[in-house]
């Protein structure tokens, strides 16, 4: 049984394992020092913890080495299932900080069940759509999978937990995409949004119905369809505004809190810009490991996960920040080629679907850090502390290295 | 396609952090440091008030204050009921005190003050609640003596921004600070007010303390230096109480050194109503307060001295050459015809034949109506300028008043060169007319008397080196006299002053009463004198005012402060420190 292991590791990509270990090492090296001036529980600190995590992280890791392929594919309709199961749990404990995110055995840790759909919907759309021989030109083959995703971001939304929820709809397009649905008809789902989306701001809605009146006239569809999802949008996002307003304060706020749960008390730009104060405050060379003194001053909030990024630009600078994202880009441009080179579909797709994953979570991450987009909590993988959050990173990190074996069983 | 929206997302994510940490470093270096460290001030306790035996009259006790900053308070009213429920006090008061202590949109107002620890925590819990709302530790004045003092002492002030800008020595104070604005907070400002210290604190997101900065070491403030008065805590307490029922005043000094042992001026008040607790409605109650207990009436009341001037005449009569004999009597019989108007004895049958002596025993008035008659006014006058009449005495509290002593051209103004007549120099002589003296002049003129004129400026300062007054040019025959005149007006059977005389073995006591006709209403009792043991002297002024007659009332007040003195080892007393 070693031996086929051995063979099969053998032809796996072995350089994601080393970006694997850069990136946990950096966030080890942030989360010791934000350790180093936390006096509040006895010797368990953020980065103890982290460490102790790592363990179930490896476990993870190395389950998934263990379990062929095809069992992966003939299980995993049966995951997704426990999987829904598992996020609605949370509903039957008390809320842990106002949320209904973890599970608690009474343990000293809590489990995040969110974590773990990341990775089973990402599998079980790609089984979905590599199993079935799909029409993948027509419009209504791209609705069932669509549900697949939904159905636990939605669960997970209530939770409440945006992010998360947000995160689990990403692979879609890019995984649809993959399969050969036309661009169109992708075109066709995002549409709603965007026209929802930029509605309150002028200039953008403008943009907007320019970008959208010339990819409807180039794609050339019926003239009635194109004109109804033409007008239809523009309707939609006129009267967004209008419905927005006829709502009552508290339900506003009631939408609001639900798209930022964290609405902080002392701002709204608040965390945002501590951040950056963190970030621009670093410079080139950074100000040196433990010298940070908006990381120690807590100026900066949620450090050890949310914003991990503004402790390693302030501490460790500029340079720090920029490896670690040559990093990244450099592992997912791997698993994009590792999906290149994948002879089945099935394969392929996880590989696509965890990328996106991975590269979702870095750039509302960075960018949230450096305010680029609204506040919005998620981790940076490898990096920002969290035990579910680990493990669940070093489970897809085990599914890309098994997805990505160019070798054939 | 997957390949490019790898890279671009990435350029972009370099190219964001490119510009805020190597393009604006410099600006959010700034901020990081803004956000780091914050100088706050310390205050410097002022110096402690001391009486001459080390009691304490003034101390400071830390208080904290809370303020909130009107800019950054979004919901006044949530604020304060969340800071009413926090400490009791009332929101009516509580806004009451935030308009009064009102300075800007940008500086703290003051919302209460004399937090307690439980207080603090409390609003500390609903810190997130609050916006704007901060606490400050504030060295308040605190007057655990028990006795009042208000005028001596006086009290302290904030500065706010106008009274900055109207400050000549402006760049040594902040707003914020206190100053010294009445008594001897005013007086020994320099001396009491210390220097500000800094503090270089780490401060968190929320402004709290996280602890010091390392490389920069903190400017420790410095203290004021303590102030030792020449007040005598005992006898001060004991004669405010011998006045808390009257209106007027207690001066005791020692004429060998012009210490001030003792300085009641009644009505006052306790200095507490200056360090913020009081109304705006108590506050109006004292300031429209009919007694006017604002008014240090030992330096700033102006009174007709009445008969305790006759010294001044009996003086020029004794020095004025032979205009006068030793025994040379005139006749009072209760009544005296000077020109067309009518002077009255206060004895009604009169005192028959009466010489000097017995003339200033029994305080008659006949006797001076005609005597006077031999010395004109500008010998009286001057007479009067050289016992320090007319003039500042120099004590060492703010603002003293000069009094009115009527020269000739002074009458030739007011009634005209012939409107004026011989017949004012008669009243001028009994004290009355437009004669008009504050009690700390008449302390200085009766220590004169007492130590034939060496004595020194009064004072409160006890490391004072004692400033000698104006020199007199009297003959020693005279001081003898007038001593012992006054020594009669206290012992002799028919002295006006007997009630004085605590009668201590060893202990002469020395007064003259006065009985000072007043225009507002009632007569004033006076009181002047001094106690004599051995070398240790003290002397006293008392007034009552509308009190009537100063030997029925105001010597038994001066008796009560020679008991006290005299009763407990005068030596060891004035001598300590």
């Amino acid at each position: 049984m070693f031996k086929t292991v051995y063979n099969q590791t053998s032809d796996m990509p072995v350089s994601i394992l080393v970006f694997t270990a850069m990136l946990t090492i950096l966030g080890l090296i942030s989360l010791f020092s934000i350790s180093m001036n936390q006096f509040d529980e006895v010797g368990i600190t953020t980065f103890t913890k982290q460490l102790l995590f790592l363990i179930p992280a490896f476990v993870g890791f190395i389950t998934i080495l263990f379990i062929p392929k095809y069992m992966i594919h003939k299980y995993i309709y049966i995951a997704y299932s426990l999987m829904l199961i598992f996020v609605l749990t949370p509903f039957l404990f008390e809320t842990i900080a106002g949320t209904h995110r973890w599970i608690n055995f009474g343990l000293p840790v809590s489990i995040q069940p969110s974590e773990f759909a990341k990775w089973i919907v990402v599998v079980t759309l790609a089984r979905y759509l590599s199993d079935h021989n799909l029409q993948m030109k027509k419009f209504m083959t791209i609705l069932f999978p669509i549900l697949i995703a939904l159905l636990p971001a939605v669960i997970i939304l209530q939770q409440p937990d945006l992010g998360t929820a947000i995160i689990l709809l990403t692979p879609i397009l890019p995984m649809l995409y993959w399969v050969g649905a036309r661009p169109f008809h992708l075109f066709i789902l995002v549409a709603p949004l965007l026209s929802i989306a930029t509605a309150f701001h002028t200039i953008s809605f403008t943009f907007w119905a320019i970008i959208m009146g010339s990819i409807i006239y180039l794609t050339q569809p019926r003239l009635v369809f194109g004109v109804l999802l033409y007008f239809g949008n523009i309707f939609l996002g006129l009267l967004s505004p209008f419905l927005w307003n006829s709502l009552r304060p508290y339900q506003q706020k009631r939408i609001l809190t639900l798209f930022n749960p964290e609405l902080d008390p002392l701002g709204a730009a608040y965390q945002t810009i501590q951040s950056k104060v963190a970030i621009g405050s670093g410079g080139f060379f950074g100000k040196g490991l433990g010298w940070g003194t908006q990381t120690h001053l807590k100026f900066l909030p949620v450090q050890e996960s949310d914003f991990i990024v503004s402790v390693i630009g302030e501490e460790l600078g500029f340079i720090t920040i920029a490896i670690m994202l040559i990093v990244f880009s450099i592992f997912l441009l791997k698993v994009v080629k590792l999906a290149f080179l994948a002879k089945e579909r099935f394969p392929g797709l996880v590989l696509i679907g965890i990328g996106t994953i991975f590269m979702a979570h870095v750039f509302v991450n960075t960018a949230m850090s450096t305010g680029m987009i609204p506040v919005k909590g998620l981790p940076l993988p490898f990096i920002s502390a969290g035990g579910s959050f680990l493990l669940s990173c070093f489970i897809m990190i085990g599914l890309i290295m098994k997805m990505g074996n160019e070798s054939i069983e | 396609v997957a390949n490019s929206v790898i890279i671009i997302v990435f350029s972009i994510l370099l190219i964001r952090f490119f510009h805020i940490q190597v393009y604006g470093h410099n600006k959010y270096k700034k901020r990081a440091d803004n956000n780091r460290i914050r100088a706050i001030p310390t205050a410097a306790p002022r110096g402690v008030i001391l009486d001459r035996y080390g009691q304490i009259l003034v101390d400071n006790y830390p208080t904290y204050i809370l303020t909130g900053l009107p800019n950054e308070m979004d919901n006044e009213n949530w604020n304060f009921s969340v800071i009413s429920a926090c400490t009791a006090v009332d929101t009516a008061i509580l806004i009451e005190n935030f308009d009064r202590y009102f300075r800007g949109r940008f500086i703290p107002s003051r919302i209460t003050r004399d937090l307690t620890f439980e207080q603090l925590s409390c609003i500390e819990e609903h810190k997130h609640e609050l916006t704007g709302i901060n606490y400050i530790q504030f060295p308040e004045r605190s007057f655990p003596s028990g006795v009042n003092m208000s005028h001596v002492l006086g009290y302290v002030k904030e500065i706010d921004r106008s009274l900055l800008s109207n400050m000549v020595d402006f760049e040594q104070y902040d707003v914020g600070d206190l100053i010294g604005w009445q008594g001897i907070e005013k007086q020994y400002e320099n001396q009491l007010r210390g220097k500000k210290g800094l503090a270089f604190l780490q401060v968190d997101a929320f402004g709290r303390e996280v602890g010091a900065v390392k490389d920069i070491n903190d400017i420790k403030p410095i203290p004021g230096k303590d102030v030792f008065t020449t007040i005598d805590l005992s006898l001060q307490k004991t004669l405010e109480k011998a006045m808390s029922s009257y209106k007027g005043i207690v001066l005791v000094t020692d004429p060998a050194t012009g210490q001030i042992l003792a300085f009641v001026s009644s009505p006052d008040f306790s200095p507490d109503i200056f360090t913020g607790n009081t109304t705006l409605r108590q506050w109006r109650e004292i300031v429209n307060d009919p007694t006017k207990p604002l008014l240090n009436r030992i330096t700033n009341g102006l009174y007709p001295p009445g008969s305790t001037l006759k010294m001044i005449t009996a003086i020029a009569l004794l020095e004025g050459g032979l205009t006068i004999e030793q025994n040379e009597e005139f006749e009072c019989a209760g009544i005296y015809q000077f020109g067309d108007r009518v002077f009255k004895c206060w004895k009604v049958s009169g005192h028959g034949k009466v010489n000097l002596d017995q003339a200033i025993t029994q305080s008659c008035n006949i006797f001076f109506y005609q005597a006077v008659q031999r010395i004109s006014l500008n010998r009286f006058i001057n007479l009067c300028r050289s016992f320090g009449f007319g003039s500042k005495t120099g004590i060492d509290l703010p603002n003293e008043l000069t009094g009115l002593l009527p020269t000739r051209d002074y009458m030739n103004r007011r009634y005209t060169s012939r409107g004026w007549s011989r017949g004012h120099l008669l009243n001028l002589a009994l004290g009355q007319g437009d004669l008009l003296t504050t009690p700390i002049q008449l302390a200085v003129y009766i220590n004169k008397i007492a130590t034939k004129g060496n004595t020194f400026i009064p004072h409160f300062l006890l490391s004072k080196v004692p400033e000698p007054t104006n020199s007199m040019n009297l003959n020693e025959q005279t001081w003898i006299y007038i001593q012992d005149y006054l020594l009669h007006a206290v012992t002799d059977k028919n002295g006006t002053g007997s009630a004085a005389d605590p009668k201590i073995n060893g202990t002469n006591v020395y007064g003259k009463t006065g009985t000072a006709q007043n225009p507002h209403g009632d007569d004033h009792a006076w009181f002047v004198g001094y106690a004599k043991n051995r070398n240790q002297m003290a002397s006293t002024i008392i007034l009552v005012e509308n009190g009537g007659s100063g030997g029925k009332i105001a010597a038994p007040i001066a008796r009560i402060a020679f008991e006290h003195l005299f009763n407990n080892n005068i030596e060891n007393r004035l001598a300590a420190k």
